[in-house]
C-alpha cells in the first residue's frame, strides 16, 4: 500500500508534459455541456475540464492515503471527531467556534444516533443544542 | 459564514505540522482533516497553501529527507514571483511586517477567497487583511 501512495504521490508531482492520447466514455450531456462552457469562454477545452477534474479527484484520493498512512506511523496525531469540528466551525467562522464545550458534548451525544458521524453532522448536532440552551 | 476555498499555514503551522510530537501538531491536523474531507466531498474546493517565503523562515526544504510527512500532505506552494514579490513589498513598506507576513499578504490577495490562515501571530495578519480590504478568518495556533 506505501508503494501505492508514494507511487500515486511521485506521479501526481511530476511534471506532467508528456501527454498520450486516450479514449474516455464521457456522458453526452457532460461532453455537450463542456463544449458550451469552452465556447463561453469558461475554459480553454473539454481536454483541460477532464484533466483538471481528473487531478483534482486524484488530489483528494491522495491527501486522504496520506493521512491514513500519517495516523498509522503516528497514532497520537489523529485529532479526534469533536477537534475536527471545531476545525471546521473555526475556518468558517460559525459562532459554535467559541462555544468548545457544546461541540464536544455534541461529538459525544451524535455517535449515539449515528454511525461514522461527521464534522457536518456535530456541527449540526451543535447548532441544535445551542438553540435550545438559548 | 461562508467556506473557505484557501487555507494558508504561516511559520507556526508549519513547524506544528511537520513535528508529529509538537503540542499544536493535532490541532494543525484537525485543519488538515477538515480540507480533506471537502476535497473528498468536492474535490478541488480546498487548497492548503505555504507562501515559499514562509518555507524559508520554517526551515521547509522540500528536497531535505526531514520533510518527507511535510511533502505528502499535498500543501501547494505559493512562489515569490515578480508580481508576489511588487505586492509584498507594498504591504511591507506600508505596516513595516516581516518578510514572510508580507509575501502571505500577496498570497491572501492573489488567491481564491474565503481564506483562513493558520497563524501564531492574530494580530498582525489582522492588519495585514484591514490594509488589503481582505475578509479573513485567523485561526490562532
Amino acid at each position: 500500500m506505501e508503494r501505492q501512495l508514494q507511487r500515486l504521490l511521485d506521479l501526481l508531482d511530476s511534471p506532467g508534459d508528456d501527454t498520450v492520447g486516450t479514449s474516455v466514455r464521457l456522458p453526452v450531456n457532460l461532453r455537450d455541456a463542456a463544449a458550451v462552457a469552452a465556447g463561453m469562454g469558461l475554459a480553454a477545452s473539454t481536454t483541460e475540464l477532464t484533466v483538471r477534474g481528473l487531478r483534482e479527484a486524484l488530489e483528494a484520493f491522495a491527501q486522504r492515503a496520506v493521512l491514513d498512512a500519517h495516523y498509522a506511523a503516528h497514532p497520537k496525531a489523529r485529532p479526534d471527531l469533536a477537534e475536527v469540528a471545531l476545525a471546521a466551525a473555526e475556518i468558517d467562522g460559525n459562532p459554535l467556534a467559541g462555544t468548545p464545550e457544546v461541540v464536544r458534548r455534541a461529538a459525544a451525544e451524535v455517535r449515539d444516533l449515528k454511525d461514522d458521524p461527521t464534522q457536518d453532522d456535530v456541527l449540526l448536532y451543535a447548532a441544535g443544542l445551542a438553540a435550545a440552551a438559548a | 459564514m461562508t467556506q473557505v476555498r484557501t487555507v494558508i499555514l504561516d511559520n507556526g503551522a508549519v513547524q506544528a505540522l511537520a513535528d508529529p510530537t509538537h503540542r499544536k501538531h493535532r490541532r494543525v491536523m484537525a485543519i488538515v482533516e477538515v480540507v480533506a474531507a471537502r476535497n473528498l466531498r468536492r474535490a478541488g474546493s480546498v487548497r492548503l497553501v505555504v507562501p515559499t517565503a514562509v518555507r524559508v523562515e520554517a526551515g521547509w526544504n522540500r528536497r531535505a529527507a526531514g520533510a518527507a510527512t511535510l511533502n505528502r500532505l499535498r500543501v501547494d506552494d505559493h512562489p515569490l514571483d515578480a508580481g508576489a514579490a511588487d505586492r509584498a513589498s507594498d504591504v511591507r513598506s506600508a505596516l513595516a511586517v516581516p518578510v514572510a507576513d508580507a509575501h502571505l499578504a500577496a498570497v491572501l490577495a492573489t488567491s481564491a477567497g474565503p481564506h483562513a490562515v493558520l497563524t501564531s501571530d492574530a494580530e498582525d495578519l489582522r492588519r495585514i487583511a484591514d490594509h488589503l480590504g481582505i475578509p479573513l478568518q485567523p485561526i490562532t495556533l
